[in-house]
């Protein structure tokens, strides 16, 4: 059941258009991230979600609820949607300690002072703050704020939980713990959770469905295994991981197949709905899906070590091929010179 | 969680009868502060077109008053000089002050932390005493003069003329200056100095070439300011005008009673309004040069680690620029008034030790009016002081965060006030009470008086409480409106709590130019309302010097215990 369905949004701050019809459902106990590059709209989506921002056409539904209808005036206030929020700085009240800045919520919903004391410790509890609150925010670290964030937006079991870019204050080794706990909580407790990001890291760990948005429309949206694994447009490919970018011509198409050429090389590759026979066309392979061969072969490529990075768990390696540029892992350092590069016919995608 | 079991708490949305009761306060704000702002000048509007004041029977619409008033020559010569002292007093102002703000801000120039607060002392020390204290100290048979006299065989200065009041008043606005000077300056990052200074040149070139032409905007804003004072002046003119009879236009209308013998309303409406027509123009002027000098500041950006420029050769030209303007400025009519209130005479052979007495004080405190005076300006200070700045936060938090029609209408509405003399408000407001009778009662107690004070200094406390209001990030309100709460209880919750250290602040501040005042009260001046500002203006006029003394040195307290509070409290004495 869809706990929150947006339909054919569209917003724009004076004339310039942010968001040019976006639509999304998500289920119950469900994590969707919105992902994309900065400018992309995706924080403007979340907050007019939220009822921060006004569209100007579309319809945005929560649990059987209409909030917003461009088309027949409805624009429920951002007070009278009753939905959670973690912003990305948190935004804690500073002159609230942690209890009354969870508290908040429920006061203003009338619960009996009894009530919300065990609802507050309750989520203290859940969240493992209850020995900070009586602490005021800028007695915490970053990582307790935004726990106290979140304890403040779940506290009144709010159908859909906002979250606006939840790890991006963090640490670099912190995010990636809170993130493990992040998902884990939400698993646990049984959210809808619309999550806002621009790390593909974060939002392929995080989610269970993920939009990718470029421009204001969206782009692609699946899995993160269909996301990662099987892109539908070069932009999609671009974004979802780090890969190796070859330009040329594509000279023939058969069965599903192309076959780009280069100044000196020549690919068979996953023909993607984009690529043309006859047409410039682009080759795009996932760093860690090309193998160093031992020698010569099928789609195979000759090319020069020009530098190695060592990276703790495994090598990186670049070479040079004409004016194209590759980068592939290996688990030992490689002698200067030539190599044998394997790009396996299924992995190089060709746009 | 345990809760997830428990029942969904929902917040409902507002009806339209609630909406609609929720937009009433709004509503009911702006349209008070629009009827304190209007009344007052559609009266003065009204006056002027009348041939008679505005209870005389015989009165008809014309334009007799301008016509009068244009055929009077010395109208004509009230505006020169208005003109020639604002210009002359803007030439001296602005250079001074933007070299000081140089010296304070970018060199390692001795004792700046306890030097700046004293630079702004003549900007809280009311014009009408600062005046009183040149005179007492440097008129004929002031202290200095008589010292000089003493010295030198006779006195190098004279303080009645034209240009010395041109100086004294530049002198005395250099704060006004400083003050935008050294924000622009702190906005800068101080690296393109040092660059400067790593390819040879000296502080001074520094200073010359590098950073006064990047704080040009904030100059440009601060002359015109200046400028905008200096038409606006009349404690000065008054005090140091009258032995040569030189007028200006606040002078001039102030006189016009006088003059004719008859209640001359009509004319004096007149005046008021050519004043307000020179000031508004300046007013708009001033808002669109501020607005370019915040986004050049903007522009420059990042303020780098300011690194103090070594002064070496120039720290003695620097200490004596500093010293001779703080000495003049400050030292010699404070001192002035110091002494005077202490001694029964002074003149010629007499000895301070001789002439000291406490008899100034007694005959303050022997006079009911007085003491009233004294007692009402503490209560306008500290009562009157918090009740406007309640009545300003309610209209900042009308306009904030929100865009629309309504808003930009506020901007404008407490710009106006600025354009209008405090003087002229002051006769504005004494017409309001009584043209409209329900308000008469109100005329003879101290609240007529606040009311003028709230309205004159409008445009000063909105830009005092915005500032606070600005400080408050837009997501802690935002998330109070996602977790249910309305407007009014946001405000309520989370931005008036936020705010409170910044409304103490503007409290204290306020209070310091309530003690100062004095201009907008001289009309208002009844059994009840007296206040020792305007008190002053009435005593100086009967030319009880012994009385005014000892007032201005109290006066002088008042505001210097409120100075020391927001020391104390670490208040931002400007913005």
């Amino acid at each position: 059941m869809a706990e929150l369905t947006v339909e054919n949004l569209h917003l724009k701050y004076g004339d310039n258009p942010i968001l040019k019809g976006v639509a999304l459902t998500l289920n119950r106990g469900e994590v969707v991230s919105l992902l994309g590059p900065s400018g992309s709209g995706k924080t403007t989506l979340l907050r007019a979600v939220a009822g921060l921002e006004v569209p100007h056409e579309g319809s945005i539904k929560i649990a059987d609820k209409v909030v917003f209808n461009g088309a027949n005036g409805i624009d429920t206030p951002a007070e009278g949607r009753n939905l959670g929020l973690v912003f990305q700085s948190y935004a804690l009240w500073p002159h609230k300690t942690v209890y009354d800045n969870v508290a908040y919520g429920l006061k203003l919903r009338k619960i009996a002072g009894s009530d919300v004391k065990k609802r507050v410790n309750d989520a203290l509890a859940q969240l493992s703050l209850d020995h900070l609150a009586e602490r005021f925010p800028h007695q915490l670290s970053g990582g307790q704020q935004q726990r106290v964030a979140l304890a403040r937006a779940l506290v009144y079991n709010p159908p859909v939980i906002l979250l606006d870019e939840p790890l991006s204050n963090l640490d670099a080794k912190l995010r990636e713990e809170a993130r493990a706990w992040l998902r884990e909580l939400i698993v646990r407790m049984q959210l809808s959770a619309l999550c806002v990001t621009h790390d593909q890291g974060e939002a392929l760990a995080m989610s269970d469905r993920i939009l990718l948005l470029n421009g204001g429309k969206i782009e692609q949206q699946g899995t993160p295994q269909q996301m990662y694994s099987n892109p539908e447009s070069l932009f999609t490919a671009d974004f979802m991981g780090s890969n190796n970018r070859l330009t040329g011509r594509i000279v023939e198409i058969s069965n599903g197949s192309a076959l780009l050429e280069g100044t000196g090389w020549k690919l068979w590759g996953a023909a993607k709905s984009s690529a043309k026979s006859g047409t410039p066309g682009v080759g795009m392979i996932r760093l860690e899906r090309i193998r160093i061969a031992a020698g010569p072969g099928d789609n195979h490529l000759a090319a020069d070590l020009t530098t190695s990075m060592y990276l703790g768990d495994k090598w990186e390696h670049l070479f040079a091929l004409g004016e194209e540029r590759l980068r592939a892992y290996g688990d030992r350092p490689l002698s200067t010179g030539q190599h044998w590069l394997e790009v396996p016919k299924s992995e190089l995608w060709v746009f | 969680m345990a809760t997830v079991a428990s029942p969904r708490a929902s917040v409902g949305g507002a009806s339209g009868a609630a909406a609609w009761l929720a937009q009433a306060p709004r509503a009911l704000t702006i349209i008070v502060t629009a009827a304190a702002v209007f009344a007052p000048l559609s009266l003065i509007l009204y006056q002027s077109v009348l041939s008679a004041p505005f209870f005389d029977v015989r009165k008809t619409l014309g334009l007799e008053a301008y016509e009068f008033i244009f055929a009077d020559p010395d109208f004509w010569q009230a505006l020169l000089n208005s003109v020639l002292i604002a210009a002359g007093m803007t030439l001296i102002a602005v250079p001074l002050g933007a070299v000081l703000a140089f010296v304070m801000e970018r060199t390692d120039f001795p004792g700046k932390r306890w030097i700046e607060p004293m630079l702004l002392v003549p900007s809280f020390v009311s014009p009408m005493v600062l005046s009183f204290g040149y005179v007492v100290a440097a008129g004929p048979v002031g202290f200095y003069s008589v010292w000089a006299t003493e010295l030198f065989g006779g006195i190098p200065w004279g303080l009645y003329s034209l240009p010395a009041m041109a100086v004294i008043a530049g002198l005395t606005h250099v704060p006004n200056v400083y003050i935008y000077a050294s924000s622009a300056l702190k906005s800068l990052g101080s690296d393109v100095e040092e660059a400067a200074r790593v390819v040879g040149a000296s502080p001074f070139r520094v200073a010359v070439t590098v950073s006064l032409p990047l704080i040009m905007p904030a100059l440009l804003f601060s002359a015109v300011l200046v400028f905008f004072l200096g038409i606006e002046l009349f404690g000065l003119p008054l005090v140091l005008g009258d032995p040569e009879g030189h007028l200006v236009l606040s002078t001039y209308l102030y006189k016009l009673t006088n003059k004719l013998g008859t209640p001359s309303y009509h004319l004096m409406a007149a005046v008021a309004i050519c004043i307000v027509a020179m000031t508004f123009p300046l007013v708009l002027l001033q808002r669109k040069l501020l607005q370019n000098a915040r986004k050049y500041a903007t522009i420059k950006g990042k303020a780098g680690r300011i690194r103090e420029l070594p002064l070496g050769k120039w720290k003695w030209l620097a200490v004596g620029l500093l010293g001779f303007w703080l000495f003049v400025s400050v030292v010699v009519p404070l001192s002035g008034i110091a002494l005077r209130a202490f001694v029964n005479n002074w003149g010629f052979g007499v000895s301070l030790v001789e002439a000291f007495t406490l008899d100034n004080f007694r005959a303050v405190f022997d006079e009911p009016t007085h003491v009233r005076a004294i007692w009402n300006t503490i209560l306008i200070g500290t009562v009157g002081g918090a009740i406007t700045v309640a009545c300003y936060t309610a209209i900042g938090f009308a306009t904030h965060r929100r865009n629309d029609g309504w808003s930009r209408v506020v901007d404008y509405l407490v710009l106006v006030p600025r354009a209008v003399p405090g003087l002229l408000i002051g006769l504005a407001f004494l017409w309001v009470f009584l043209f409209f009778p329900p308000l008469t009662p109100l005329r003879q107690t101290i609240f007529s008086m606040c009311l003028a004070y709230t309205v004159v200094w409008l445009a000063y406390g909105m830009r005092l409480v915005s500032s606070s209001l600005m400080q408050v990030s837009t997501e802690l309100e935002e998330a109070a409106r996602t977790v249910g709460a309305s407007r009014g209880r946001i405000s309520r919750d989370i931005t008036l709590p936020l705010i409170r250290h910044g409304l103490i602040g503007s409290w204290l501040l306020v209070f310091m130019i309530f003690e100062r005042e004095y201009s907008t009260g001289v009309y208002l001046l009844a059994p009840g309302t007296e206040v020792i500002g305007a008190q002053l203006v009435s005593l100086w006029q009967g030319g009880a010097i012994d009385v005014v003394a000892a007032l201005s040195l109290i006066n002088i307290v008042l505001v210097f215990i409120g100075l020391a509070f927001a020391l104390r409290f670490g208040v931002k004495l400007r913005d």
